[in-house]
């Protein structure tokens, strides 16, 4: 599959605001925060990529320099094809951006109102604008709303407003800021179904979006990057990242009071953390090992010294464990890279 | 041609849907348009039948001279903040990301934003003169109308320059506008909106020559009130195209400038 986004190596530092002391010791030295650092991402045609990260990672930094809203400091990439330096009109021609705000729309103005002002400036042809817009208002499902002031929209209904305006181009990628960020877990779990199924498989377009919900990225995205702290920390499918993580599968045990003395005895055959003690009732063991065989040989060696093996499972990794395990290293530069994109 | 003005047409339809939702302040400022052109009435009569020679030139009455001040200075304001104005709000608003994510280029995006001003003062000026005409006596039975067009139109644009560069400073340093105080202050003082240059001592009448203002509202007086020719008129035109050839490029150049500053620094927003 190719790519539709593609960044080369892309910075973004910020300029911060010097104190007092610092004009005065060092008035020529410039104060910089580094926002994105050697940023280097593949995005393929028709999915949903996912780029998830905590506050202040880089998210949206990332997305706005992707929409041409911001400049890089160093680096580029390609958006359908064309140079966010050099092909600015271009780009702009091949996106929708989903603007994460519900104030950037006209409140005064009905919904459909608002799509008309943005219709022609995105430079729909007249004879088209009307359909276009029913269309759109259709697909999110305001079309019943479309005469109400936006001021008297719900916060879900400016979301897909919002979505509706990305959509007026039918642009090849729709940039998402956190989508479902102000929405209750109903209506955000409504959005996402509606990401994948009318947007993604429905009309074949590709979604990037950036959230810092676990829960939706691993329910949404076909891949995840995690960003922290302005890098990239991991990418891929879900898939890869817990392969990435930790090559060794882990399973967990559960014995029924195991003889006294065996437990130390057994550690030493096999190495195993105690996840949980069951009081009169037994233990739960925590085995990780990357040979398929190892439990089997466990499990034997258990029950020929008078053990009894009442539960035995894999423990698949979370998407939680692989976001925590990145995004607590901080200070530290190690991600789960491998390769990015 | 029609489709050329689209966009310029979809901003001032938005502006007015916007502002008409506000009733009470759309019927509000024409009250105020009347109670203004009221107190400069009573202030003329102070001057009663006395000839006052510096206002010679422009037919000898006080009223009529500043009737034209105060309607035609509304085009100073807006040229100098409607642009500004539009950037704030729309900042302040939270569109502005989603207007500059659009297909339409910055200059059109900035014309077009403060268009809906530039109708609206139009729509004062002519509330302004029907006003004084209609209603306290004016006399512009010779007026040069045409002449006057041109003029305004010429005002406007290089007014517009000094709004620009206004709007720059904000998109690029966010406060501070240094340009628009000074220009609105001496534009003000200078201008020769609510009293004739021709009372300045001499050195003082050539600096106002300095502000595209003194031209245009001259320009205006003689071409409403005195109904000069257009060939009369010429020196006040072409110092008005002298301003906006010099002033129009400039302003966008700087913009882009601030423009490219904002988006380097993360600012586009800010406000």
């Amino acid at each position: 599959m190719s790519s539709i986004v593609e960044t080369f190596k892309l910075t973004k530092r910020f300029p911060q605001i010097k104190r007092y002391h610092e004009i005065l010791i060092h008035p020529l030295q410039k104060r910089e925060i580094t926002a994105l650092e050697n940023i280097n991402i593949r995005v393929k045609k028709g999915e949903v990529f996912g780029l998830l990260g905590p506050n202040g990672a880089g998210k949206t930094t990332l997305i706005k320099t992707l929409c041409t809203l911001l400049l890089p400091n160093e680096g580029t990439a390609l958006v359908n094809g064309y140079d966010i330096l050099k092909e600015e009109r271009e780009v702009r021609r091949s996106i929708g951006y989903v603007v994460n705000d519900e104030r950037s729309f006209y409140w005064r103005l009905t919904g459909r109102r608002n799509l008309e002002f943005f219709a022609i400036l995105n430079n729909l042809a007249p004879n088209w604008t009307n359909r276009r817009i029913g269309e759109v208002l259709r697909l999110v499902g305001l079309e019943t709303n479309e005469d109400k002031r936006v001021k008297d929209y719900s916060t879900g209904m400016k979301q897909k407003l919002a979505i509706a305006r990305g959509m007026l181009c039918d642009p090849e990628v729709l940039f998402m800021d956190e989508p479902t960020r102000s929405l209750d877990p109903v209506i955000a779990k409504s959005l996402r179904d509606f990401i994948r199924k009318n947007i993604v498989e429905g009309q074949g377009k590709t979604v990037f979006l950036s959230t810092h919900n676990l829960g939706e990225a691993e329910d949404l995205c076909d891949r995840i990057a995690i960003i922290d702290r302005g890098k990239i920390k991991a990418c891929g499918t879900l898939d890869e990242m817990k392969a990435l993580l930790d090559g060794k599968k882990r399973y967990l045990i559960e014995l029924e009071k195991p003889a006294e003395g065996f437990m130390e005895e057994f550690k030493d055959l096999f190495p195993f953390k105690v996840r949980e003690s069951l009081p009169g009732r037994g233990i739960i063991i925590e085995v990780a090992t990357d040979d398929r065989w190892t439990v089997s040989r466990m499990i034997e060696v258990i029950v020929t010294h008078g053990g009894r093996v009442v539960g035995c499972f894999p423990e698949e990794k979370t998407l939680q464990e692989i976001f925590s395990r990145v995004t607590s290293s901080r200070g530290s530069d190690e991600g789960l890279e491998g390769e990015q994109g | 041609m029609l489709y050329q003005l689209r966009k310029p047409l979809a901003f001032v339809m938005r502006d007015f849907g916007d502002a008409a939702s506000y009733k009470l302040s759309f019927l509000m400022q024409f009250a105020g348009i009347f109670l203004s052109i009221l107190t400069f009435f009573f202030l003329s009569r102070l001057f009663g039948e006395v000839v006052v020679s510096s206002l010679q030139p422009y037919g000898g009455d006080y009223f009529s001279f500043v009737l034209i001040g105060i309607a035609f200075s509304g085009y100073i304001g807006v040229a100098q903040h409607s642009i500004t104005g539009t950037i704030s709000s729309a900042q302040e608003m939270g569109t502005l990301e989603a207007l500059m994510v659009t297909q339409t280029g910055v200059p059109t995006i900035l014309f077009s934003s403060s268009l809906s001003s530039f109708i609206w003062t139009t729509l004062r000026v002519i509330v302004y003169l029907v006003l004084g005409v209609a209603v306290f006596g004016v006399n512009m039975k010779g007026a040069n109308i045409p002449a006057a067009i041109l003029i305004l139109l010429l005002s406007i644009t290089s007014l517009g320059g000094f709004g620009i560069i206004s709007a720059s400073f904000i998109m690029a340093f966010k406060k501070g506008d240094p340009l628009s105080w000074v220009f609105s202050s001496l534009s003000g003082f200078l201008g020769g909106i609510v009293y004739p240059i021709e009372v300045f001592p001499g050195w003082l009448q050539i600096c106002s020559y300095l502000l595209p203002i003194t031209h245009s509202l001259k320009g205006m007086r003689l071409a409403l009130l005195q109904g000069y020719s257009t060939t009369a008129l010429l020196p006040y035109i072409l110092a008005l195209t002298f301003f906006t050839a010099v002033m129009l490029p400039l302003s966008l150049l700087l913009f882009q400038k601030a423009l490219k500053k904002a988006k380097m620094d993360g600012s586009l927003t800010q406000y």
